[in-house]
């Protein structure tokens, strides 16, 4: 890649999207977790025009966007066609991801809602980093399917060791706790990338269009 | 002009004789086959003919509790809450109907690999569908079941005016059975769900189609169809556990309308026999229902 290489995809601010997204996507809005902290969802996000694209566009040497935003008939309905959006951080996952995977030396299988899935994603418990594009549900790496605790437990600490300060949920059935996947987590990241539109809005502007 | 004559006379609605013969058929296999309840349903599109035994008793649904999960897919479908192809990710993982707790479907006992071996990754609603019924997939009836909600698939019984079907949970939860929450139907109520299917009135004729064509591809074949004539179609879906063995369909003999039957059976864990036994009543309401009048005593009318 020269320096011609520009990234495929547009940055658009969530903000300025049309009403039934900005209502998905939640763009800049204040998330609780159970501990009761505020976390503030992405604003800008990549435009990404059809599926097509997203199987084309490589984010790291072996993973793809389609990888990363497969979800199913529980995501909200104005993000389940296209063009859909994903949180600009996405390209760094995707750059965790591949340390991850030339650390475990195979091919490392993201789940279906297992990549970025919106805050109104019928399957969310509560606020998850999925909704940042920051977090990943690996059910097979290899040939290992990850359903019991030896095996989520010893990929977890091959990731905690690989990836500093990643957070790995741990093995359990409880809430908060996974038996059959293994969740990586790089936390609340937003990104806002150097092409992102130019933030004009205004504060009271902004807080009409949310 | 031709005046067209049928090949065969048409089919007389079975007289009383005929429908105690068929009750005495099935006391003396009640008594000889180590069974301990046979329920039957019957009703005959063709002439109006019904046939009851036992067909309020409540039993365990087992697998036959999948359609009227398929009714609560199609429901959906109907209401727009989803499409035949939209997407479902394929996770090994219900909450309890007692109290939540996780389970999973064993791959082990579920006769159906080819959901397991999507674990992970998507599946159409369709699909999933196709393979709850025809080739009665756990996992796929727990998945379908989850999206849609008891609710959904309780709703539209009611809603259709179907009593006798009683769905309480998914499949294979065993935390469920041992509190006692099961599935349950009657033959009553199987008889009118796939009579709403069969008549084209669950919902809308396309989509009662839908459903008649996955049972119709049914391949659990050993019960209702396994003693009729090869010409005669078949749409059914079976059930089995360790204490009961049922099956109930869609009965298409040529050249007439078709028959709805539900044959529900009760046994000890250790009886053999089962299919064999609902294969047989199968058999004696085929030949009731399509029995012809002689023709002239036999004479000579060619």
């Amino acid at each position: 890649m020269g320096e011609a290489y520009r990234f495929p995809l547009r940055v658009v601010d969530g903000l300025r999207l049309e009403r039934s997204l900005r209502e998905v996507l939640l763009p800049g809005r204040v998330l609780y977790d159970d501990a009761g902290h505020a976390h503030t969802l992405p604003r800008y996000f990549y435009e990404v025009p059809s599926w097509e694209h997203a199987m084309n566009i490589q984010l790291s040497q072996s993973f793809a966007l389609w990888e990363l935003i497969q979800t199913d008939v529980r995501e909200a309905g104005p993000l389940r066609g296209f063009p859909r959006y994903v949180p600009c951080s996405i390209t760094m996952l995707a750059l965790c991801l591949e340390r991850f995977r030339d650390a475990v030396g195979t091919f490392v299988h993201i789940a279906a809602n297992g990549g970025y899935r919106s805050p109104r994603h019928a399957v969310n418990t509560g606020t998850t980093a999925h909704s940042w594009g920051t977090a990943v549900n690996i059910y097979r790496i290899g040939d290992v399917q990850l359903d019991d605790r030896e095996a989520i437990e010893r990929y977890a600490a091959l990731a905690r060791q690989t990836l500093p300060g990643v957070w790995t949920r741990p093995f359990g059935s409880a809430r908060g706790q996974t038996d059959d996947q293994l969740h990586l987590d790089f936390g609340y990241v937003v990104s806002v990338p150097h092409d992102a539109p130019a933030d004009s809005l205004g504060f009271e502007a902004e807080r009409r269009a949310s | 002009m031709t005046t067209r004559v049928p090949l065969l006379p048409a089919a007389a609605p079975p007289g009383d004789a005929a429908l105690d013969s068929l009750h005495a058929h099935i006391d003396a296999l009640e008594r000889t086959s180590g069974v301990h309840t046979i329920a039957v349903a019957v009703h005959d599109t063709e002439t109006g003919v019904s046939f009851r035994r036992h067909a309020d008793r409540w039993l365990h649904a087992a697998s036959t509790i999948k359609v009227a999960i398929l009714l609560g897919v199609y429901a959906s479908i109907h209401r727009g809450w989803l499409l035949p192809h939209s997407r479902l990710h394929v996770r090994n993982r219900f909450a309890s109907a007692v109290d939540g707790y996780p389970f999973r479907v064993a791959a082990d006992r579920d006769a159906d690999s080819e959901v397991h071996r999507s674990i992970g990754k998507m599946m159409r609603v369709a699909d999933l569908a196709v393979h709850m019924i025809t080739t009665s997939s756990n996992l796929a009836t727990n998945l379908l079941l989850d999206l849609v909600g008891l609710e959904t698939v309780q709703r539209a019984l009611d809603d259709l005016y179907v009593d006798g079907i009683d769905v309480r949970r998914g499949v294979e939860d065993e935390r469920a059975f041992e509190a006692g929450i099961n599935n349950r139907v009657t033959a009553d109520g199987l008889v009118q769900l796939l009579r709403l299917i069969a008549e084209e009135r669950a919902f809308s004729p396309e989509l009662s189609r839908e459903m008649l064509g996955i049972l119709h591809a049914q391949e659990f074949r050993s019960g209702i169809p396994a003693r009729l004539p090869a010409a005669v179609r078949v749409a059914n879906k079976t059930g089995d556990i360790s204490t009961v063995a049922h099956d109930a369909g869609v009965v298409y003999p040529p050249h007439r309308k078709p028959y709805v039957v539900a044959i529900l059976t009760e046994w000890a864990p250790e009886a053999s026999g089962r299919s064999a036994t609902i294969a047989d009543i199968s058999r004696a309401i085929y030949e009731l229902l399509t029995a012809r009048p002689s023709v002239g005593g036999g004479g000579n009318h060619g």
